[in-house]
């Protein structure tokens, strides 16, 4: 049976990026190995430590940061994470000054809000209702 | 950001044109708590339509179209996910199988084992090796 086991976000700074992922948005540090001038760093769901690893992806390719840009400017989210209760996250990241361009909106069976992740990127968060 | 962004206007549009009704979102919505709160519990197929006030194909194909997967599928899988929780905590196989809602153990076993890859009695040994 095949899984998805790593995805990734590209980032710009990955220490930056570890900070924000864990303390702020409350993933884990799995993995952190040095791989040339960058790390092969990734952070995992305290809930599913065993679960989809994602990887904190350094922008070492200049196409890819076109790109990353374009998304960003048209807030346009670079991936999607579940969270059980989107208000709830929604006013504890804000307390601690995470901006987003669109705050809790529903849209059919889910509620979205998008945030930026300080790292170059739009990171959409989703409760399914 | 001050103004809206080309991603919200989007999303704003595509709900908009989205052929359902608010009310119809609500409805079956409310049927998906329903299975939330009683999957250890017979749950009916013609039940969960009627809790959505529409016919069984329609609420099928309904509930399909908001989550992805049919209704059953949903309920196989959250049962499933709620056995693999109970089975961590230690509870036994043949304990999990009945709170979870499935009268028979083979075929909670045989669902198990397609969901996950392993027999739930395989998903207890390796969890207990992985604490040991």
């Amino acid at each position: 049976m095949i899984k998805i086991n790593v995805t990734s976000v590209p980032v710009n700074d990955q220490t930056k990026a570890l900070d924000f992922y864990t303390r702020v948005l409350g993933f884990m540090k799995k993995t952190d190995v040095p791989v040339g001038e960058h790390r092969w760093l990734t952070v995992v769901s305290q809930e599913e430590q065993s679960g989809v690893e994602l990887l904190l992806e350094p922008m070492a390719f200049e196409p890819a940061q076109v790109y990353q840009q374009a998304l960003k400017e048209a807030g346009i989210p670079y991936t999607s994470f579940a969270v059980d209760d989107l208000q709830s996250e929604y006013e504890r990241l804000v307390e601690l000054g995470v901006e987003f361009s669109m705050p809790p909106k529903e849209a059919g069976p889910v509620i979205i809000a998008v945030l930026d992740d300080t790292v170059g990127n739009n990171i959409q968060i989703m409760q399914y209702l | 950001m001050p103004n809206t962004s080309f991603y919200e206007t989007e999303i704003d549009r595509l709900y908009s044109e989205m052929p359902m009704r608010p009310e119809q979102y609500a409805r079956v919505r409310q049927s998906k708590a329903l299975m939330e709160e009683y999957y250890g519990d017979k749950i009916e197929l013609d039940d969960l339509a009627q809790s959505a006030f529409m016919s069984r194909f329609h609420y099928g194909r309904t509930f399909q179209r908001m989550y992805g997967l049919t209704p059953r599928i949903f309920l196989r899988d959250l049962r499933i996910a709620k056995a693999k929780a109970l089975i961590r905590q230690g509870i036994s196989i043949t304990q999990v199988c009945a709170d979870v809602g499935y009268e028979s153990l083979p075929t909670f076993s045989a669902v198990f084992k397609k969901c996950t890859g392993q027999t739930p009695k395989q998903y207890q040994l390796s969890h207990k090796s992985n604490l040991e």
